[in-house]
């Protein structure tokens, strides 16, 4: 058994891929490990270094796949790559098929990642920095964090895949010139206003500064979430199939999810206005229509 | 009034419009640039509420206050609900702060009528103009449309907005003239064809500033009236047609505080609503015709949906070979959808289809099992009668949860 350790990279993956094939390494002989240790090439036969003899042709298509699904994180994740590309590589295009035993799981991993991906777009919500006005209080700042300048925005993520680096570029064209921040458990990444920087180990300042952020002015949002929700139509069985939970407690309208519930149950769901809004003085338009009364009334 | 009183009440006032769309705007990007947002193409959801609906754009009323008397519209001039009306600034304020915190991908904004139909529609066109001239915003704009307003005012509109939308709400005329008695058929359809000569203008003129290029859409209240579904998907069917509308919405009628006598009490099944979601999804995207699904007067069945319902009505068409069917006809079974559809014909250039094949697609086997043939598969089903079949393929009731209070 040949065991390797890639690090989590793909290109380190694939290199060792590319080797394993050139030696027509069967997949069942080789198998991809984390641990420091990994006794790299345990094997029973020696191998040299150099490639060898078998030249692998594969389609440029299923690169892109490979390189997509090594973003899924769990149980064989290298392995099952190199058993797609074997069989790919021997001829047998179906393995990168949905209807395949094998190209079903690829396609799952791969629906997974870009689902995930459109989580980050979706669920990720920055802060706005307070802007500090002394240049040498940035400075001492921005060398805290190893940057050269500071972020205006940054955002705490919990993303389940490693989808970071390649999905975080949505928020370039998005942003414009603002410069940003995200910090996950895992990696993070930084904008400077022109290029983008991954560091696969997020910095701990990253991640303090991220999950700390102060925000002053959250309440509008708050109010917009509450007040666009239709307790007479409460349905949050749909909801948490599009929102997971696990995305809750980092969104600032999770902890009111729970309340807005069960004051939908409560009231009967009789129509669709908030209570608050139901509470408040109302007021009946008099006058004709088409006229300016109303204006005059505003 | 602080702006977040108002914004509470015009988030209210503006939750039972059921389009939320972002999608299908043409590729913009913000990098290196001044200025703020993007459009990719796809629609964005940043959150759901507990009503599972999505909240992708902010969706807000400029202001309540409104001369109509829609009987239906909780914003109606005899309503005795809090008014409150925003500045066009203060619109673009909250589109800003909302866009930079990522928590929605554009602005969805309407409006009651006030001083008149032209008055109005200016200032949402204002709004819209402020947003993308002065901060130069590249986010997803979607404007109301005021039927009676001016056809030039309509077309300025067209140039700064990515989707507009007439809201039809009743499809028949005899409908609004009950319910909403200032509105006419004859003005929102001369709105829709204006928008569509709009966008007719700037096909294949690529350099032309571009026109509403996400579309436009319309809504129908269902269930605030005695309309049949057959009226409402025929209605759908034509405006497809005649005005190349991206989406017809469908909003079950919400019982609205101190309704009118005019309207039910109480909001038809939402069932009834996402039946009718199904049908028109099969008339935009599986080529069905609404004479198809409806021939006569009608509802919808509620228990079963109308892909489905269609099968039983053609069993002498199945059950198909999905090694040789067209995949026209494959997308027509129930429980095959056209991306599996497209996966089968992928798959069987290579090899032939077995049945667990279908496992592995996630196909809803259930349903298709009767109407299918595969390399190792006949369905014993294919000599059941339809009613036999029906009454094991359709919804079961759920148990009903009682409400804490009744």
């Amino acid at each position: 058994m040949i065991i390797l350790n890639c690090a989590d990279a793909f290109d380190t993956w694939r290199q060792q891929a590319r080797w394993l094939l050139s030696h027509q390494i069967n997949p069942d002989q080789v198998s991809w490990s984390v641990q420091q240790d990994a006794d790299l090439f345990a094997s029973d036969t020696e191998y040299p270094d150099e490639p060898g003899p078998f030249r692998a042709r594969i389609p440029l298509e299923l690169l892109e796949l490979l390189q997509s699904a090594a973003q899924f994180c769990g149980d064989q994740r290298w392995t099952l790559l190199y058993e797609v590309l074997w069989r790919v590589s021997h001829g047998d295009r179906t393995a990168m098929l949905a209807g395949d035993k094998l190209g079903s799981e690829l396609h799952r991993r791969l629906k997974q990642v870009s689902r995930e991906a459109h989580h980050l777009h979706a669920f990720l919500r920055f802060v706005a920095l307070p802007v500090i006005d002394n240049a040498e209080d940035v400075a001492a700042k921005a060398a805290m964090l190893e940057m050269t300048c500071l972020p205006e925005y940054v955002a705490w993520h919990e993303p389940a895949h490693d989808i970071l680096r390649t999905a975080s570029e949505h928020f370039i064209g998005r942003m414009g010139r603002h410069r940003w921040m995200i910090a996950t458990p895992k990696d993070g990444v930084f904008y400077d206003g022109k290029q983008l920087i991954h560091q696969p180990v997020c910095p701990e300042a990253w991640q303090s500064l991220a999950r700390n952020a102060d925000d002053p002015h959250g309440n509008l949002w708050l109010t917009y979430y509450s007040h666009i929700f239709n307790p007479a139509r409460l349905n949050p069985k749909v909801m948490q199939g599009h929102l997971p939970a696990r995305f809750w407690k980092n969104l600032p309208e999770g902890p009111l999810i729970p309340a807005l519930i069960s004051e939908a149950r409560t009231g009967g769901q009789r129509d669709g206005q908030a209570r608050e809004i139901a509470e408040r003085r109302g007021k009946v338009i008099r006058g004709k229509p088409a006229t300016s009364a109303v204006s005059d009334a505003e | 009034m602080q702006l977040i009183d108002k914004l509470s009440i015009l988030a209210d006032a503006a939750k039972y419009d059921a389009s939320c769309a972002s999608s299908a705007a043409p590729k913009r990007s913000s990098e290196g640039k001044s200025g703020l947002g993007s459009s990719t193409g796809m629609g964005i959801c940043h959150s759901y509420t507990p009503d599972g609906r999505c909240v992708s754009l902010l969706k807000i009323l400029l202001t309540n206050f409104c001369l109509y008397d829609c009987q239906y519209c909780v914003n109606r001039r005899s309503s005795d609900v809090p008014r409150a009306r925003f500045s066009p600034e203060e619109v673009v304020t909250l589109t800003m702060d909302f866009y930079r915190r990522n928590c929605v991908s554009g602005l969805f904004l309407s409006s009651g009528i006030i001083r008149s139909a032209d008055y109005t529609m200016e200032q949402l066109i204002r709004v819209a103009k402020l947003l993308r001239e002065d901060h130069e915003f590249r986010g997803y704009i979607h404007l109301k449309t005021i039927p009676e307003a001016d056809p030039a005012l309509i077309e300025e509109a067209g140039r700064y907005a990515d989707r507009l939308s007439v809201n039809i709400e009743l499809p028949t005329q005899l409908g609004l003239q009950t319910l909403a008695p200032e509105k006419e058929m004859g003005s929102i359809k001369q709105a829709m064809q204006t928008i569509y000569t709009g966008q007719q203008t700037v096909l294949n003129e690529p350099r032309a500033p571009k026109f509403t290029p996400a579309g436009q859409s319309t809504q129908m209240i269902v269930g605030a009236d005695e309309t049949d579904d057959s009226t409402i998907l025929h209605t759908a069917e034509s405006l497809y047609g005649d005005f190349r509308l991206k989406r017809v919405y469908y909003s079950a009628f919400s019982p609205i505080p101190n309704s009118p006598k005019s309207v039910p009490h109480a909001a038809p099944p939402l069932m009834r609503e996402h039946r009718l979601y199904q049908a028109d999804f099969l008339l935009r995207s599986y080529g069905y015709s609404a004479n198809e699904l409806l021939q006569g007067p009608g509802h919808l069945a509620l228990d079963i949906d109308p892909k489905l319902a269609w099968a039983l009505e053609h069993r002498d068409i199945f059950p198909l070979d999905l090694n040789r069917a067209e995949p026209a006809m494959i997308a027509r079974i129930p429980g095959i959808g056209i991306r599996t559809t497209k996966r089968l014909v992928e798959l069987r250039r290579q090899r032939r289809i077995r049945y667990e094949d279908l496992t592995r697609l996630r196909c809803v086997l259930a349903k298709a099992k009767p109407f299918i043939i595969t390399s190792d598969y006949h369905p014993r089903q294919a000599e059941s009668s339809s009613i036999d079949l029906r009454e094991q393929l359709r919804d079961k009731p759920q148990p009903q949860q009682m409400a804490l209070w009744g």
